[in-house]
């Protein structure tokens, strides 16, 4: 069984935003107003933005620094635990799904997610006059319910799946050509873009997987690693 | 048929029935206005329903605001009834029974708005069901929902026993009322007849409700304060986080029992069913409390002050000097400073000041909650410079907000004009009954004085 | 069972027990309203799918894309792998190209005028007629003897669409075909050509640099080929075994700076003095290539001309007058850190100094192009030109000979005429001077204009004081826009005539920044969604409406057959380009110093007037040819502050700005890696939401200003701002960054529209309005960064 995880190595990541808008064409997130964009409220799932600078230091010396931050698929996911309705779960290859037909919008697990990852629809999500055309039509109905790109309705919450729609049609090509799925078959949308090359993806169980080779790096740390969440996105130090 | 019994002898009882008999034009007045606000109330929600949450203020990371500030409000409010009664009762303490019955109005009458505001806040209402077909009992929301409908319905029947004899002297008594008034008060006695064996069995159901609600009371709210207390955002991840929303509710709900006392006492002239040293026994209570908030207010911010962990230090500067600094020290000033004050030098034997301090103290608990739950929202964990929260509540939220207040209120004051408000048998100068002593009685629950 | 529990399995064994302790369990069942036991599945969309090839158009980069198409419908762009600009990756504006092609506010037919000018009154017309009133408009030019009266402005005009264009307008007889690039890389084109001979862009091999010295070339967020930067940049750090080092000069630090391992602050305008400087330490120090700059090299020691007049050379100039000490007062920049810099760029070969596409080289004096040639200069004299890890000439697929031009007395005659932007004339080193065009249309230099073509041109938004544009448009008495929206230049036309997005129609893009040639192909991936033409389809039949000869020397019946004739002998086969996307010849790369090759393709390649000897001049003899007759007041029209010798040797100019003391901020209008300079970009609502990032704002401007200069201005974050040069003041909000240098204040570009679209229009401010509208004397190039302005609280 895959456990999924991605690297993103910071030395290589231009913050060029490639990833944010991939996935959003990918999983159809929807365009907010400036309004409310202003309020926070944009959808993007995976964001990048840019830490907090140093406070002290001559200007030479004061570097901006930046981060890419999909859902880290947390392999002890706070937001699970908190669901009163199981809508987010954890699948037996390790993704913290969201399932938005039995989602109850309480917010629980939005405010419960140290990493801020998860997304509420505060409005039915609109596309103006014909941008709708490009949606992409894929959708994974996981344990009978609505997952994935799917356009959702208002008032749930979404995150990041690791494109699970893709891993459906990967599986679903390899059953149709009658062989074995192999975990290389698959990658998300970020990190098909990713202009940087700063992206992988993969199976940590499998040792010579690139991620695990990475991951056995000096300079992988990952986020908040104190809140013991164990995420399954690990990053590499820049520099 | 009518049905008859045996009821104690109360010499007040023709003033606490007064208001029983007599619906005036300023009730009517006032029921409108409530109305009319829940109507408004209803407008906003609708709304809210049909175009989305988006049109309150919350955003992304402020995910709840005063929704759920209103719901762990109305939740405290509603710690004082049972406080009152079941604590107290179980303490022996016999100066609670004349304002026990308005106490546990406070309490029916706050928790189903409590709920609501839940409800209000859900993104898909209509699938509150979904808690129930597919609950998972690792959410410290089922905790919440499991003991607040617990609490609720123990309440009711709680209180609903302690009414029923009360019904049947209305039944009985209040023979020149409206007909449907009459039938209905013919109906909820359930055929009450005072018997002894009946007042006897009934003060053991009380008694040992008392000690399952009280238990209640402190489950709930510490349930409450574990929606927050089990996250690891920094503010909210605290074990103190329990004992201090307890404290709180019984704070705010006990201050919010002086308000309704002084009110009915006003109103309904029941100077001497509720007597001064009832505020005075207030009071007391009151003080504890707030040095008790003190206390504990004082330990959570001595202890992350010195534990300086940056994320818990951010959220510590927003409240006292960040952008919740108005908020933080006038809620301090409001349920602190000046109620300790007034109770230390003007309190005693004066109603007025007693109100004033417990309508500053309730204003300032919600304040309270408000602080608790959003500025630990605006400075979350992964915390970057430039994204981080502000909440500015819309109308919507203050217009429902304020509509569950008149909700609350309309309930209350509608209440008192059918159902005595002062218990009159509890009150009773002679049983009418052979009732054993409070004293053996509790020593057979196990209970010393 | 042994194993202890762990705490998730723990938490999983108390739900269920604490679920059956409140006897949930029999209401679970009751109301369990999910069908037991469904499957996971997938619901394939209903229709079919296919993947199509093309090339990316949102900026110059040119990436090859492969767009999924379900149900006709262009529903996701990934990079096409095989495409050597971009190896499969896409940025973010690549990403949101959907938005492009269904945009709402894209133009869907052709428009005439009905209403006056700029009042927005169209009404519809057929292309056929279109057609024939352009034909006609042309034939009466033609038939007056003034065809040089048509002039065409064009923006970024890829592959063989701008020698289509430059032959139509031929063809019609008019010398003007304008291209915008007086407005970016003309400064670095002209630099490399009086310099190396060639008339373009340097490619820069970053895969094998070991030290890159970027001099505004914002590589990571703009930097002209951002992709080809981008994939270059992140091989160079972490693809190979030994990470490379970078160094960015530049007096705001932005995202490349940032990710750089070392950031300069330099004082705008200066990066000429730096070179220099640099040159100096490491001639001082024999670290030249001393076989390039002796035996490949031109004026690099004194020399005697053929009259047997003395010169001085690169060499002894540079030492005499820059040393470090002199250049530190310059630029800012401490003598200690340029003597580092120095040792580390020619110690560590290969090593590079990149040219920006624009970057800080626009700044209204000669001294753009002096600076251009002196940071390339540095290559040289490291020798890093066309080796690996250095700078490459851009090689180019040779494409099949147009046909012969049809005998035509008329339009050889249109086609001597002077150039309507003064380019070679007014402007003596000019190839191009787009901006110029306004005043001369206003002033009716050197003749009046009667027709003016735009294409993929905005001149009205994207120039500084692009207003006298509107002001000019007066006396042009008929303008046609090719234009894909209704853009602020656009609105001014009498003929609108839409064309297709990119993901529509077909068009070649030749690779650039790579140094060996390549091709990528736009087609088609979905139908054209409106009643537009192509423009190359439009001209051609225009061609043919105006009949011989003009219609003789366009013999292909459409712009896709054009192609197939013109691509024919890139060495693979139509349908095989169509199929991948992209054609090139990866091998073909060095030449070696002094072969054939070099000195056909590498060195001197382009030269008109001085000797193709395949030696670099570093004492510039085309400048001289171009120059050399001038006396000292002629030159000291041109801008020129020095006489003699180091006129043809690049150094310093002091900028002059628009604006003394009162003024106190450079003005730095800055591209945006989410929006870049294409105004269409700023009408994508998504790239709108994500403008911003590095400060956190979206749909909107902000200037960019240093913590301390606002303290003392008494200015706080975010505090609304009127920033105001001599040319205008502009409202917008202040945003405190540390990493810039105090006397540069950032605004970025592509806001402020005032049509294009729903998203673009009245959004933020457009720095250009307040910009010194005049052009550089000498090199017609545009103005950007030499108009100082004053910051105060709104
Ligand atoms: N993402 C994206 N990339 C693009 C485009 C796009 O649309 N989007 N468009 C492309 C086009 S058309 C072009 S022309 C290129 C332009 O590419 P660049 O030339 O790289 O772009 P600019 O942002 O104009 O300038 C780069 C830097 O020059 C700095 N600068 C300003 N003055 C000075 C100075 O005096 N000295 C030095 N050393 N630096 C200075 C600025 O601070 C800025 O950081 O970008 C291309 N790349
Ligand atoms: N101060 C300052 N000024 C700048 C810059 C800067 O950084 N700072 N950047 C400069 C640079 S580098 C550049 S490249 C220019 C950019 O400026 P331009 O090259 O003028 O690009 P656009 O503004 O996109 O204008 C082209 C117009 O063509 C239309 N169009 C869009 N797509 C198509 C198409 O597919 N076909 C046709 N025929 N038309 C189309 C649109 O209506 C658009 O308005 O701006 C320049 N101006
Ligand atoms: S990052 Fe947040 S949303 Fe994702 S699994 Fe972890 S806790 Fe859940
Ligand atoms: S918002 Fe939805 S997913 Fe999140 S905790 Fe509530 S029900 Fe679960
Ligand atoms: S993995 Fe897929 S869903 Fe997650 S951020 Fe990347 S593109 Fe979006
Ligand atoms: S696409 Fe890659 S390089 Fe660009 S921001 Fe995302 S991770 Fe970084
Ligand atoms: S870099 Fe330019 S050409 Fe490449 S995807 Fe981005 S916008 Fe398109
Ligand atoms: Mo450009």
């Amino acid at each position: 069984m895959p456990r999924w995880s991605m690297v993103i190595d910071l030395d290589k990541c231009v913050a060029c935003q490639g990833c944010s808008i991939a996935c959003r064409m990918e999983n159809n997130t929807p365009i907010v107003s400036p309004s409310e964009a202003a309020l926070g409220r944009s959808m993007l799932w995976n964001d990048v933005f840019p830490l907090r600078a140093e406070e002290e230091g001559a200007i030479a010396s004061a570097k901006a620094r930046f981060l890419t931050r999909p859902c880290m698929h947390c392999e002890d996911p706070p937001c699970v635990k908190v669901c009163p309705v199981g809508a987010t779960y954890q699948d037996d290859e390790g993704l913290v799904r969201q399932n938005y037909t039995r989602c109850i919008g309480c917010r629980f697990c939005t405010v419960a997610c140290p990493y801020g990852v998860r997304y509420f629809n505060w409005y039915e999500p609109a596309w103006e006059d014909g941008l709708d055309q490009h949606l992409n039509p894929d959708r994974v109905e996981g344990r009978g319910v609505l997952e994935g790109p799917a356009v959702r309705p208002k008032g749930v919450v979404e995150k990041c799946t690791f494109c699970i729609h893709r891993l459906h049609k990967a599986r679903a090509r390899a059953e149709a050509e009658g062989r074995d799925f192999r975990p290389d078959e698959y990658v998300p949308a970020c990190v098909q873009t990713c202009t940087g090359k700063a992206r992988f993806f993969g199976d940590l169980d499998d040792a010579n997987s690139t991620v695990s080779l990475l991951a056995q790096s000096r300079r992988a740390f990952r986020l908040l690693n104190e809140a013991g969440t164990h995420p399954k996105v690990i990053y590499l130090h820049e520099g | 048929m009518k049905a008859r019994s045996v009821h104690p002898d109360n010499k007040h009882e023709a003033i606490i029935l007064t208001p029983l008999q007599d619906i005036t034009t300023i009730d009517r007045w006032l029921w409108a206005l409530l109305l009319g606000l829940i109507g408004l109330g209803g407008y906003a929600y609708v709304r809210q329903l049909t175009l989305g949450m988006g049109v309150t203020g919350m955003n992304r990371p402020v995910y709840w605001g005063v929704y759920i500030t209103n719901f762990v409000f109305f939740i405290g409010l509603a710690h004082s009834g049972t406080f009152i009664s079941a604590i107290l009762r179980l303490a022996g303490a016999e100066w609670r029974k004349p304002l026990t019955r308005a106490a546990e109005a406070i309490t029916l009458f706050s928790l189903p708005f409590g709920v609501a505001s839940i409800v209000v806040d859900m993104g898909r209402p209509e699938r509150l069901l979904n808690v129930i077909s597919h609950g998972r009992f690792q959410s410290p929301l089922l905790w919440d929902f499991t003991a607040v409908s617990l609490y609720l319905c123990s309440s009711v029947v709680f209180f609903y026993l302690s009414l029923l004899p009360d019904i049947a002297l209305c039944r009985d008594r209040l023979t020149d009322v409206p007909a449907w008034q009459h039938r209905m008060y013919e109906i909820l006695a359930l055929g009450w007849q005072g018997r002894p064996e009946q007042f006897h069995r009934l003060e053991r159901v009380l008694d040992g409700m008392a000690i399952f609600l009280a238990m209640l009371v402190v489950t709930v709210h510490t349930v409450v304060s574990w929606v927050f207390g089990m996250t690891i955002q920094p503010g909210w991840h605290t074990a103190l986080i329990g004992p201090f929303f307890l404290l709180g509710a019984i704070f705010s709900g006990t201050a919010a029992v002086v308000i309704a006392l002084a009110i009915l006492r006003r109103v309904y002239h029941l100077e001497e069913s509720l007597p001064l040293g009832l505020f005075n026994s207030l009071r007391k209570l009151l003080i504890v409390f707030t040095l008790g908030w003190l206390y504990m207010m004082v330990s959570e911010f001595l202890t992350i002050f010195y534990g300086n962990i940056p994320e818990e230090m951010e959220v510590f500067w927003q409240k006292f000097t960040g952008d919740f600094t108005w908020l933080f020290w006038a809620m301090t000033i409001l349920v602190f400073v000046v109620p300790l004050l007034i109770f230390i030098f003007r309190g005693k034997d004066s109603i007025g000041w007693m109100v004033t301090a417990s309508v500053l103290i309730n204003v300032g608990m919600w304040l309270e909650r408000f602080v608790v739950i959003v500025p630990t929202e605006t400075r979350p964990r992964l915390l970057y410079e430039l994204v981080q929260g502000t909440y500015r509540p819309t109308w919507v939220e203050a217009v429902i907000t304020v509509s569950m207040f008149a909700g609350m209120f309309l309930l209350y004051a509608v209440f008192t004009r059918f159902f005595p408000i002062v218990p009159v048998w509890e009150t009773a100068e002679e049983p009418g009954a052979e009732v054993p002593p409070v004293t053996r009685r509790r020593r057979r629950f196990g209970v010393r004085r | 069972m042994t194993t202890p529990l762990t705490r998730r399995q723990f938490l999983k064994l108390t739900a269920v027990a604490g679920g059956s302790a409140a006897a949930m369990g029999g209401l679970q069942a009751v109301l369990n309203a999910t069908p037991a036991g469904a499957e996971e599945g997938l619901l394939a969309p209903s229709g079919e799918e296919h993947i199509v090839p093309s090339v990316c158009l949102l900026c110059p980069s040119g990436c090859g894309v492969l767009v999924r198409v379900a149900d006709g419908r262009a529903v996701k762009l990934e990079g096409n792998p095989m495409h050597p600009i971009n190896t499969g990756s896409l940025c973010p504006k690549g990403q949101a190209a959907p938005e492009l092609l269904y945009n709402p506010d894209r133009l869907t037919g052709p428009l005439r005028r009905v209403g006056e000018r700029g009042s927005g009154e169209w009404e519809p017309i057929t292309w056929d007629e279109a057609v024939q009133i352009v034909a006609q408009k042309l034939n009466d030019l033609r038939a007056a003897g003034h065809p040089e009266r048509a002039a065409c402005l064009y923006g970024e005009t890829r592959g063989q669409m701008r020698p289509f264009i430059e032959r139509f307008m031929q063809a019609v007889g008019s010398p003007n075909a304008i291209s915008h690039d007086s407005l970016n890389i003309e400064a670095a084109k002209l630099a490399t050509y009086y310099t190396q001979g060639v008339y373009d862009l340097p490619a820069y091999d970053l895969e094998n640099s070991n030290y890159v010295l970027s001099f505004g070339a914002n590589l990571l967020e703009a930097g002209r080929t951002p992709q080809r930067m981008v994939s270059g940049y992140s091989y160079m750090r972490r693809g190979r075994a030994e990470r490379g080092k970078v160094v960015v000069i530049d007096p705001r630090q932005g995202v490349t700076g940032a990710k750089a391992d070392e950031w300069i602050p330099i004082v705008p305008g200066t990066d000429a003095a730096l070179a220099l400087g640099l040159a100096n330490v490491i001639i001082r120090s024999g670290l030249a290539d001393s076989d390039f700059v002796h035996n490949y090299s031109f004026g690099f020691e004194d020399f005697k001309d053929g009259e047997g007049k003395s010169h001085k050379g690169f060499k002894e100039f540079v030492l005499q007058n820059y040393p470090p000490s002199r250049v530190e007062q310059i630029t800012g920049v401490p003598a200690t850190t340029i003597s580092r810099l120095a040792g580390e760029f020619a110690g560590n070969p290969p090593a590079v100094a990149i040219l920006p596409g624009k970057g800080g080289l626009l700044n209204g004096s000669i001294n753009g192009l002096y600076t251009a040639m002196a940071v390339h200069m540095l290559n040289a004299l490291v020798g890093s030109i066309e080796t690996p890890g250095g700078v490459l000439a851009q090689r180019y697929f040779p494409c099949a000979d147009w046909p012969q031009l049809p005998p035509d007395p008329v339009a050889e005659r249109g086609r001597t005429a002077e150039r309507l932007d003064g380019a070679g004339a007014r402007f003596p080193l000019a190839r191009h001077a787009y901006q110029a065009v306004a005043d001369h249309i206003s002033e009716g230099y050197p003749y009046p204009v009667e027709m003016l073509f735009l294409y993929d041109a905005n001149p009205v938004y994207e120039v500084p004081g692009g207003t006298r544009f509107v002001e000019a448009f007066q006396k042009a008495p008929f303008i046609v826009s090719c234009a894909s929206f209704m853009d602020e230049t656009a609105q001014y036309a009498d003929l609108v005539l839409p064309e297709p997005t990119f993901l529509e129609r077909w068009q070649d893009d030749a690779i650039e920044g790579l140094g060996y040639p390549g091709v990528g192909l736009r087609q088609p991936v979905v139908e054209p969604l409106y009643d537009t033409l192509n423009t190359g389809d439009f001209l051609l039949r225009v061609a043919q409406a105006m009949g011989d000869p003009v219609a003789g020397a366009f013999p292909w019946s459409n712009f896709e057959e054009l192609l197939k004739d013109r691509l024919k002998t890139i060495g693979a086969e139509w349908e095989t380009l169509k199929e991948l996307g992209v054609w090139m010849i990866p091998g073909y790369r060095f030449a070696r110093r002094g072969s054939e090759k070099w000195v056909a393709e590498v060195v001197g390649r382009d030269r008109m007037s001085s000797p193709r000897d395949g030696r670099f001049d570093f004492f510039s003899r085309e400048l001289n040819c171009a120059l050399g007759e001038l006396g000292a007041d002629e030159l000291k029209a041109l801008g020129l502050s020095q006489a003699g010798d180091a006129v043809f040797l690049p150094h310093h100019e002091p900028v002059t700005y628009a604006g003394n003391a009162e003024y106190p901020f450079t003005l730095n209008v800055i591209t945006l890696m989410s929006l870049g300079p294409y105004s269409a970009a700023a009408n994508m609502p998504t790239l709108q939401e994500i403008s911003g990032m590095t400060v956190g704002e979206r749909w909107d401007s902000w200037l960019e200003m240093n913590p301390e200069a606002a303290h003392e201005l008494e200015l706080r974050n975010k505090d609304g701002v009127w920033v105001e040069s001599p040319y205008g003041k502009l409202k917008t909000k202040v945003r405190l960054v540390k990493s810039l240098h105090p006397d540069v204040v950032n605004l970025p570009h592509n806001q402020g529209h005032t049509a294009v679209g729903r998203w673009a229009r009245n959004r933020g401010v457009n720095g250009l309005e307040i910009l010194n509208p005049a052009s550089e004397p000498a090199t017609g190039l545009a103005s950007f960064t030499n108009t100082r302005v004053k910051v105060y609280k709104a």
